[in-house]
């Protein structure tokens, strides 16, 4: 890994842990009201940046319960997420991703067997599920992850969406792909959840700054070669710095790094929204 | 006003006896009373006029010394509307402690603090791992005789007298040997026919008649893909799309139950490292067993016997135009614990397999039996028959 990699993955911890706070979601000038708070998110974007050109979906629903208001489900979906750069550059694409807390106010285990029973627990629990990752290698091989489901324990509880320290045993199954007169699959890589991950998220409360870290590791299986250490890490920080026409610009820098190409990559870039969902207080 | 208050206040003597196991719960869809004691705490009162017995409980879950800490979760609204308990009293009525009232899958525990007793395993998201034991040890987080599975929605919607099952990206990987099976999008439904194909009316003794219902259905899968690594290199089994017609033999009431025969068509591809790509139509047959044995969909269970003829388009090697594959399969699944009303659940299973379409892999019967456990988000209650 190398030092710029490190260095910007310290630099989005750090900047996760100072997230500032806005009150007002609106401005007046001219008359006229603006938002000054954004909503992260719900929205479609496209990106350009030294990854490529792409963009992504992402959607946000809160199911509540009328017979209990302290219970609600916070549902994150990120759809059809690209970036290219074209040629033998590289890609990477998802079809979906989804991250799915059930959120109350206490939490608890059920040992339900004879007369049940209730012990407390202090922290959300739920399931991340990723569904069609393509990436291509730097060897110009491509690797297909087809399935990726972890169960997550969150343990900075919050009614929104706005933080989460996530932890989780992690299965994953993925395949090598060559291209031959058709798509030939190579092999197979399983982490029954043999690896473990870790997901810091915070977002400031006007919306303005995101901050994104994950961490993965365990062993996998591989059909070619039997059992491996598997690491891989990944950190982005977001910060809009303008609005045209209330749609926010945003400038990202990251950093991901994979153990088993030992591949480490800082990316920074230019995120555009073409359309967003106002943020509530901003209406 | 003096005389409600007091009358209230002798109510709240009885708080100690909370403490006491298997209280009675109040029922949902009586009407429940609420009423304030001298210190302000309010409590709910559910009367019996048949049996004359008044069940009492906290209007807020209590902590472990009894006091109260919060508002009930999943309690029904309940009115103040005046409270004599002496006039009660003198009428022949009891006063007994009892557990605020749940919804229905629900209870409470003695502090009034709600929990999820009864879950639908098919209204899931789930994932799983499971262990297929052998002789040898392992370590355990690097065993080879380790299995994944997983399904990112499971629902059965029922609408009157059709159950329809949705099961979408369902599937498993089995490390050694390698095999891998997904299922991209899956659909079935099962129908209640009120009036019968056939009425029989026998004439021996007392005329008498006899049903025959044909309750048919329909199965459909696609976007099947089998994966194989055998001595002769990787097969992939692509499974374009199944169209099965589905005739139950029997339904639970609720239709959450069923067993029935199967039989349909399928068009499907395989390639592999020996004979390369080919197109089949396959002739499917198979009988399905899948039932919720308790209420409370604690005990469930699944069995399929299934028998598939692959005709190819272009022979296939020393296979030759037509293949076989015959499996069956039994799969029990409890419920053992549940984590924020999220159930874990242990799966046992066993089954068999023999086919003869994939190169290297030998045209014998192979049995596997895993137990693992899994996990599953969403359960909601079953519905209440």
């Amino acid at each position: 890994m190398g030092a710029a990699a490190r260095a910007a993955l310290a630099l989005v911890a750090l900047a996760g842990l100072w997230i500032p706070a806005s009150a007002e979601c609106t401005k007046l000038a001219s008359g006229r009201r603006y938002p000054v708070c954004f909503d992260p998110g719900n929205r479609l974007s496209v990106t350009a940046g030294s990854d490529g050109f792409g963009g992504a979906v992402a959607l946000r629903q809160t199911i509540h319960f009328e017979d209990d208001p302290d219970l609600q489900w916070k549902l994150e979906h990120q759809i059809a997420e690209v970036a290219s750069a074209g040629g033998a550059i590289g890609l990477t694409a998802l079809l979906y991703r989804g991250r799915y807390v059930r959120h109350t106010r206490d939490g608890h285990l059920v040992l339900p067997l004879g007369r049940p029973r209730k012990i407390f627990l202090p922290f959300d629990i739920g399931g991340l599920v990723e569904a069609g990752r393509l990436t291509r290698l730097p060897d110009g091989a491509y690797e297909l992850g087809i399935v990726k489901t972890a169960a997550l324990v969150d343990l900075w509880r919050t009614r929104d969406f706005r933080r989460r320290l996530a932890f989780g045993p992690v299965a994953r199954w993925e395949v090598g792909l060559a291209r031959d007169t058709s798509v030939v699959l190579k092999d197979h890589v399983v982490a029954p959840f043999s690896a473990g991950i870790a997901n810091l998220h915070a977002e400031s409360r006007d919306g303005l700054t995101t901050a994104d870290v994950t961490i993965e590791a365990g062993t996998a299986w591989t059909t070619g070669g039997g059992w491996r250490a598997d690491a891989r890490a990944e950190a982005t920080l977001e910060r809009i710095v303008l609005a045209v026409n209330d749609r926010p610009i945003a400038l990202i820098v990251g950093a991901r790094y994979r153990a088993a190409t030992d591949e480490a990559i800082a990316s920074v870039g230019a995120r555009v929204v073409l359309f967003q969902a106002a943020d509530p207080r901003a209406r | 006003m003096r005389a409600h208050c007091v009358a209230i206040a002798a109510i709240a003597i009885g708080l100690p006896s909370i403490a006491r196991a298997e209280l009675p719960l109040m029922e949902r869809d009586q009407p429940v009373a609420c009423a304030k004691d001298l210190d302000g705490h309010t409590w709910r009162i559910q009367c019996d006029h048949a049996t004359k017995v008044c069940l009492y409980a906290a209007d807020e879950e209590l902590d472990a010394l009894g006091k109260p800490v919060k508002p009930l979760e999943r309690a029904k609204d309940c009115a103040f509307d005046p409270f004599d308990r002496a006039a009660l009293a003198a009428a022949g009525y009891t006063f007994e402690p009892g557990r605020a009232d749940v919804p229905w899958g629900w209870t409470r525990d003695d502090r009034g603090r709600a929990f999820q007793i009864n879950f639908d395993l098919r209204k899931r998201v789930f994932f799983g791992v499971a262990y297929t034991p052998k002789k040898i040890l392992e370590n355990p987080l690097e065993s080879t005789r380790t299995s994944i599975d997983f399904g990112l929605l499971v629902l059965n919607i029922k609408n009157d007298r059709t159950m329809h099952r949705l099961r979408f990206v369902e599937g498993g990987v089995h490390l050694e040997p390698f095999s891998a099976e997904l299922v991209l999008a899956h659909y079935d439904l099962s129908h209640r026919f009120l009036d019968p194909l056939l009425r029989i009316t026998t004439f021996f003794g007392e005329p008498a008649r006899h049903d025959l219902t044909l309750d048919l259905g329909m199965w459909t899968e696609v976007g099947g893909l089998e994966l194989h690594r055998t001595a002769r290199g990787n097969a992939q089994l692509w499974k374009h799309a199944t169209a099965e017609v589905t005739l139950d033999l029997w339904q639970s009431a609720d239709l959450g139950s069923f067993a029935r025969l199967r039989t349909g068509l399928a068009l499907e591809g395989q390639r592999d490292e020996v004979t390369g790509y080919h197109s089949a139509i396959v002739q499917t047959s198979a009988f399905e067993l899948d039932m919720v044995v308790d209420r409370e969909g604690f005990h469930n269970l699944r069995f399929e016997l299934a028998h598939e003829l692959p005709r190819y388009f272009v022979e296939m090697g020393d296979t030759g135009k037509l293949a076989q594959r015959m499996k069956a399969r039994l799969h029990y699944e409890a419920i053992v614990l549940a984590i924020n009303d999220q159930p874990l659940s242990l799966k046992l299973a066993m089954g068999g397999e023999k086919r003869d379409d994939i190169p290297g892999l030998p045209n014998q019967w192979a049995f596997v039996m895993d137990a693992g456990l899994r996990f599953s988000l969403w359960a909601p209650p079953r519905a209440r028959l």
